[in-house]
């Protein structure tokens, strides 16, 4: 546990100098995201450590190799939680890697996603300057936001070395109900449910060994889960076996991918109908995330529709990420010299050509 | 900020102006330009007459004024394309502009720039109740927008105070908040996606048809960029569910030290109200005095506090909130029985600021945003700061996220008292920064904070932003003068500081 930024500064200095490629990295967990990249390991994972908690402020600042297993207990101590849910991959995830992978769990489309509790972090630009942006306070509009401009850009403009987030209470009681019925009817009821004003904080439709489940999560206060259990009816599951399902899922480990299979992920409107993306095994964030899981060999190759992306197995060093505008390509372009002007941070890891 | 706009309409340029750029543009590219937008749009959507521009040369912040040398007023995302399209070939400064509800003087025109009004392209182009989110054109009022859903059941989180005037493509350029965002977020987290155009005319759309994106989060860059990246042609945002039950209870306390605590304490037990207000003394007197909803004007401080939520959920936080505020020292507490009483109690605090332009000639708004627990140390020490100024300082502000708005009060007809009424401001704000908090929590640095971004940012932090800034626009014409200070202007602010 410590403080690394002063040498990571100076590797990275010393990178910019010499025009090396780097690869940025604490828990490894996020290596099969994204595209393969080539480049010298610069470690994170021991630029560990809580800088302040005070729960009465309900935000806490961690350097960026901190593991989400450690935050979440810490936080569990004072009944708060981070608010996004992220995943913590077997213990091994880390705040930074998080935060620059923009990994949000099951409650995505009511507690939002990183960007929504991210108030301000410390990054190190492809110049090799320390640098903090943003803050510790909940509202907070000086200058361009450069913060949140972090989240999903995979370290390809600087590497995170410490984060402030906002944190939201702990839930009184959680309950999850399954509903057997197609994906479609799901697809339909989640919509239906998503705009009463019930305390859901997880609705996803799993199809898997003949059998096609529903399960909604109720989290919040006891009088409300208690009240909204009634009003859904359902079949309630056991809070061990619950916990197991929501984790999976939130892993990405719920369907099993095998190393001949390519597992894509679809994000668009929540309202689309089933057949707009063909072959879905699984619907999450009410219907606003859709999962298909495929043999490699049947890689859809004609270029990736812009919702889709190739999360996880398949080919890694062309696109896995849907195409974009010539001028927005441009500008991302513009953006990533304006922060790393060698590219010698995660070059490659959105896309081919930054 | 009637009080201000009227007694201020002739009053010159405070000292704390910032540098802004010289057009580059010359005389000949300048007719041309005028030329072409003549061509381009109808005679009545392109205003060159001093007369006419005159309503146009300042936003809420009235002390900065400037005349434009043309404002043009599109009707179509096409003129908007075309306009910026000129701008970028004559290098002609563009300021985009919305309703001019702003608080931070970052829609004051160019005196050598063309004044993009936005306000005609006003439709809501889509609503989609199924999945709850709405498209619409930056003109569109927020409120408007809220009325548009209500039947559905929906509304747009964000509700600054200007809400019945200000537009969305306003709210997109300043990320504006609202006595809501405690809980439901600031516009940021409430927009979807945005469609924009750049100075050289292109069309971008940032976001998606989902909710997030793969690659770095351009949208969220865009947002609260207050014009200096792009121009807004387009949005989606989120609606909400209404929630089926709002209560709303007000306490009352003898300090503003036990009321800021009982908030932190509140917060801490893990309550997120919808909305959590602090008005203190004088701000008191002044709302009770104007709207009589029988507020206790003995009170050193009040909290307004809002519950949503299901009837079952809003007792229970109900029983804890109470419990909480009187813990804390509350003298007293009473919780509206009903809408008409729960509307009451808002009514004062949403009156607070036009209340205090009845006691003062004039008032200037800040928007400094501390931690939370810092709260009663920082008021105790803006009353310091404004006795040894010799003015006085009203508050009412957003306590549940800590987003301070001192009023000001000042005479500006006494020769001096607006030059002392700005340096209290920047105190205040350098305050705010040195309890490990910013100089703005929604209304934007604009023209206004640009003497307190070198105290909140480092040298490297400012050149980064200039070179984003640059990503987008690398002739500086978006609002220039705005946001982002100069190296330059850097420079002289440190010397400054070291002489």
């Amino acid at each position: 546990m410590g403080d690394l930024t002063q040498q990571l500064v100076e590797q990275i200095q010393h990178a910019h100098a010499t025009k090396t490629a780097l690869n940025i990295q604490a828990g490894n967990t996020k290596a099969s995201l994204g595209r393969h990249t080539s480049g010298q390991v610069i470690d994170v994972s021991q630029h560990t450590g809580v800088l302040s908690y005070n729960p009465t402020e309900l935000v806490i600042t961690a350097r960026a190799g901190t593991k989400i297993e450690h935050l979440n207990d810490l936080l569990a101590q004072t009944q708060q939680r981070l608010p996004f849910e992220p995943p913590a991959f077997a213990g091994e995830a880390t705040i930074g890697g998080t935060v620059a992978a923009n990994q949000s769990g099951p409650s995505r489309p009511w507690f939002g996603s990183v960007k929504d509790s991210l108030l301000g972090l410390g990054l190190i630009n492809g110049y090799g300057q320390a640098m903090q942006f943003g803050g510790q306070v909940m509202k907070n509009v000086a200058g361009f936001d450069v913060t949140r401009l972090q989240c999903g850009a995979m370290g390809g403009l600087g590497l995170i070395t410490q984060v402030s987030i906002k944190l939201l209470p702990a839930f009184k009681l959680t309950q999850t109900l399954t509903f057997e019925m197609t994906a479609q009817a799901a697809l339909d009821t989640m919509q239906h449910w998503s705009n009463l004003s019930l305390p859901i904080t997880g609705m996803c439709h799993f199809q898997n060994k003949g059998q096609s489940l529903l399960y909604v999560r109720l989290q919040g206060g006891i009088s409300g889960v208690e009240d909204a259990q009634v009003f859904l009816g359902g079949e309630s599951l056991l809070p061990a076996k619950a916990d197991a399902f929501w984790q999976a899922l939130n892993q990405g480990t719920l369907m099993q991918r095998q190393d001949h299979q390519t597992l894509w992920c679809w994000g668009g409107p929540s309202d689309a109908p089933f057949d707009r993306v063909p072959n879905t095994c699984m619907i999450n964030w009410a219907g606003a995330q859709r999962w298909v899981l495929e043999d490699t060999s049947n890689t859809r190759s004609q270029g990736l529709e812009k919702s889709l992306c190739q999360y996880q197995g398949g080919n890694r060093l062309g696109e896995v990420n849907g195409t974009v505008s010539v001028p927005q390509k441009a500008l991302q372009q513009r953006i990533k010299h304006a922060f790393d002007p060698h590219s010698i941070l995660n070059a490659g890891r959105v896309y081919s050509w930054m | 900020m009637q009080a201000l706009q009227s007694s201020l309409s002739d009053h010159a340029l405070p000292i704390s102006s910032a540098p802004i750029r010289t057009s580059t543009a010359t005389a000949k590219n300048v007719a041309l330009l005028i030329h072409e937008l003549q061509q381009l749009l109808p005679a009545s959507s392109v205003i060159l007459s001093t007369e006419s521009q005159r309503p146009f040369e300042c936003d809420g912040l009235a002390v900065y004024q400037q005349l434009p040398l043309i404002t043009v007023i599109p009707e179509t995302v096409d003129h908007v394309q075309a306009i910026l399209r000129l701008c970028h070939l004559y290098q002609v400064p563009l300021v985009p502009r919305g309703a001019g509800t702003g608080l931070c003087a970052g829609a004051m025109p160019h005196a050598e720039g063309v004044l993009l009004v936005m306000t005609k392209l006003n439709k809501i182009l889509h609503i989609n109740a199924n999945a709850a989110t709405a498209t619409v054109q930056p003109g569109v009022r927020n409120l408007a927008l809220t009325e548009a859903v209500q039947d559905l059941g929906l509304y747009y989180a964000p509700d600054p105070s200007s809400q019945i005037a200000c537009t969305i493509g306003g709210n997109v350029a300043e990320n504006s908040g609202g006595v809501h965002c405690l809980k439901y977020g600031l516009t940021v987290n409430n927009v979807l996606q945005v469609k924009l155009i750049t100075i050289e005319g292109q069309l971008i759309t940032l976001g998606g048809e989902g909710l997030d994106e793969p690659g770095m989060d351009l949208l969220s860059l865009f947002i609260g960029s207050e014009g200096l990246l792009g121009v807004v042609v387009e949005v989606k945002v989120k609606l909400l569910p209404r929630a089926p039950r709002v209560q709303v209870l007000m306490a009352a306390y003898d300090s503003v030290t036990k009321a800021g605590d009982a908030v932190a304490a509140l917060i801490g037990q893990g309550i997120i109200p919808a909305g959590l207000e602090m008005m203190d003394h004088l701000a008191i007197s002044a709302a009770e005095d104007f709207v009589k909803v029988g507020y206790p004007t003995e009170a050193q401080a009040l909290l307004i506090c809002e519950l949503d939520g299901t009837d079952a959920e809003v007792e229970e936080q109900l029983a804890v909130v109470s419990e909480c505020f009187k813990e804390h020292g509350a003298t007293s507490i009473r919780i509206a029985k009903n809408a008409t009483e729960a509307q009451a109690l808002w009514q004062g605090r949403k009156a607070a600021f036009p209340a205090v332009g009845r006691i003062s000639p004039d008032y200037y708004c800040m928007d400094g945003t501390i931690p939370r627990g810092k709260v009663g140390y920082v008021l105790t020490r803006i009353q310091e700061l404004a006795l040894s100024y010799g003015l006085r300082v009203a508050n009412v502000f957003h306590a549940g996220d800590g987003n301070l708005h001192p009023l000001i009060l000042f005479d500006a007809s006494i020769d001096g008292q607006l030059e002392q009424a700005e340096l209290l401001g920047g105190d205040i704000l350098t305050l705010c920064v040195d309890v490990g908090g910013t100089i703005t929590g929604e209304h934007g640095v604009g023209l206004e904070k640009m003497p307190q971004m070198p105290y909140q940012f480092a040298d490297a932090e400012l050149a980064q932003f200039r070179r984003l800034k640059e990503a987008f626009d690398s002739e500086c014409l978006l609002n220039p003068g705005k946001g982002i200070p100069t190296l330059k202007y850097c420079q002289e602010y440190r010397s400054l500081q070291h002489g």
